[in-house]
């Protein structure tokens, strides 16, 4: 392993490598609340909103990643709109797993036992508030393993913007690989760059589950 | 307290409920038996409008169930209900149990809430279960927690739908117990139930249901020595005959 490629280049990862960060953090965030949102209409009392829900869901994650990115980077041109890559990119990345997200907390949610709503509801408390103190706290123990999973892809996935100039560690290393002609070294770095990322919250995961589990 | 003027229900082609009337009086204790699949449990969700009715009307506590404009929430706040499986919320005390609804409902002070909770914590005879969670409960403690949440609303009615049916047969006298002692401090019960001898001795009214339909309504005493249907008698000779 050529450590030179580290040194020389380290600006270059580093500019990368945060700006995955940035990348991951926005869309973890945004495709949480998104995600959260769809699924809330996927299971309202209202066959409306449960039809939007499903046709976001089963359209969005029915689609590789990239053609997605490719309609917010190229295909909105054709709408007088132009991105940035970076901003394309995030957007692109955090519907596609906010569609997955939904499915998870909406699977989390139907879950819990229908009692549970039938007791909160028949003590004379509203709907949002049995949800939020009776349904939600139980899902969200049911819930945290997958969404684990949809924030692990998310931050791999973010590798997709390297494909148009999105700025992210990704593109920084092709650009490297472009000046060093060491394959083989410029993307080991960039691997342990995204173990950088991934183990930690992977490790955050599995404790949440224990502690959360605890609580039982 | 409770009136069901010709209801009906129906489950897209499936007849559940056939022109139900039925009257409960104020400090009735009305018991609902019948065969399974006879309609019973519907009966007494729709009452809480956990199930809707197809039509007919019927009014509790002087409110329409069944009409678009009838706050639910208000209406549910003076029911208690409790279920065949206790339904307790499990990652909440037992305490926080009862004092939920009291406190989100009724806007009661939260150490009020919880002196009530351990007013009828006590009543049911398991005060020093306040801070455990309902995993860690027998059955029958469940049942009776269950109990205490509904009743820690101060209702005007109460609910029990196949209360000690999931309960190991040790545990079924617990709550019956409490649900006597209920009876006779005057709550109004709408109580369904395979536990005959419960009935017997509680009930002020029996109403047998089979088919979706009320075969027959009548005194325990009458009821039980004397039925006129043909349904309950063989009812009663296979459920008493054991």
């Amino acid at each position: 392993m050529d450590f030179s490629i580290l040194t020389d280049n380290f600006d270059t990862y580093m500019t990368g490598f945060f700006n995955t960060i940035k990348i991951s953090l926005i869309g973890l965030v945004c495709s949480f609340i998104l995600g959260a949102i769809v699924a809330v209409f996927r299971i309202a009392p209202l066959r409306i909103l449960n039809f939007i829900g499903a046709c976001f869901v089963e359209f969005i994650r029915n689609i590789p990643l990239i053609l997605i990115a490719f309609f917010f980077y190229n295909g909105l041109v054709a709408f007088h709109i132009n991105l940035s890559g970076f901003v394309a990119g995030t957007m692109a990345l955090t519907i596609y797993t906010a569609s997955f997200i939904a499915e998870a907390i909406r699977a989390g949610i139907q879950s819990v036992d229908k009692g549970q709503m039938e007791a909160a509801r028949s003590s004379g408390l509203t709907y949002i508030q049995t949800m939020g103190y009776i349904i939600l706290p139980q899902a969200i123990k049911i819930v945290i393993p997958p969404l684990g999973n949809q924030f692990l892809n998310l931050v791999k996935n973010s590798s997709i913007l390297g494909v148009f100039a999105g700025l992210d560690l990704m593109y920084y290393a092709d650009s490297i690989h472009e000046k060093t002609f060491d394959t083989f070294n410029t993307y080991i770095f960039v691997g342990v760059f995204y173990l950088v990322l991934t183990i930690p919250l992977s490790l955050l995961v599995g404790y949440l589950e224990r502690r959360l589990a605890k609580t039982e | 307290m409770i009136s069901f003027q010709q209801v009906n229900k129906h489950y897209g082609d499936f007849h559940v409920l056939k022109n139900i009337n039925l009257e409960v009086q104020q400090g009735e204790v009305v018991v609902i038996v019948g065969p399974s699949g006879s309609g019973k449990s519907t009966l007494l969700r729709c009452i809480n409008r956990l199930e809707t009715i197809s039509d007919g009307k019927l009014v509790v506590n002087g409110i329409t169930v069944n009409e678009k404009k009838t706050n639910i929430n208000e209406l549910r706040k003076n029911i208690g209900m409790v279920f065949q499986h206790f339904n307790l919320y499990p990652h909440k005390t037992v305490l926080q149990n009862i004092t939920l609804a009291p406190i989100k409902v009724l806007g009661v002070e939260k150490s009020e809430a919880e002196k009530t909770a351990m007013y009828y914590l006590e009543k049911v005879g398991i005060p020093d279960k306040a801070y455990s969670f309902p995993s860690q409960l027998s059955g029958g403690q469940q049942q009776r927690v269950a109990i205490a949440r509904g009743l820690a609303m101060k209702p005007k009615l109460m609910l029990f739908d196949e209360p000690t049916s999931a309960l190991d047969p040790e545990m079924i006298g617990e709550v019956l117990d409490v649900m006597k002692s209920l009876a006779e401090e005057g709550m109004t019960m709408v109580v369904v139930t395979h536990e005959m001898g419960f009935a017997r001795e509680v009930a002020n009214r029996i109403v047998f249901m089979d088919e979706g339909q009320i075969v027959e309504e009548g005194s325990p005493k009458e009821f039980f020595a004397n039925p006129k249907a043909e349904r309950a008698k063989l009812f009663l000779s296979r459920v008493l005959n054991h």
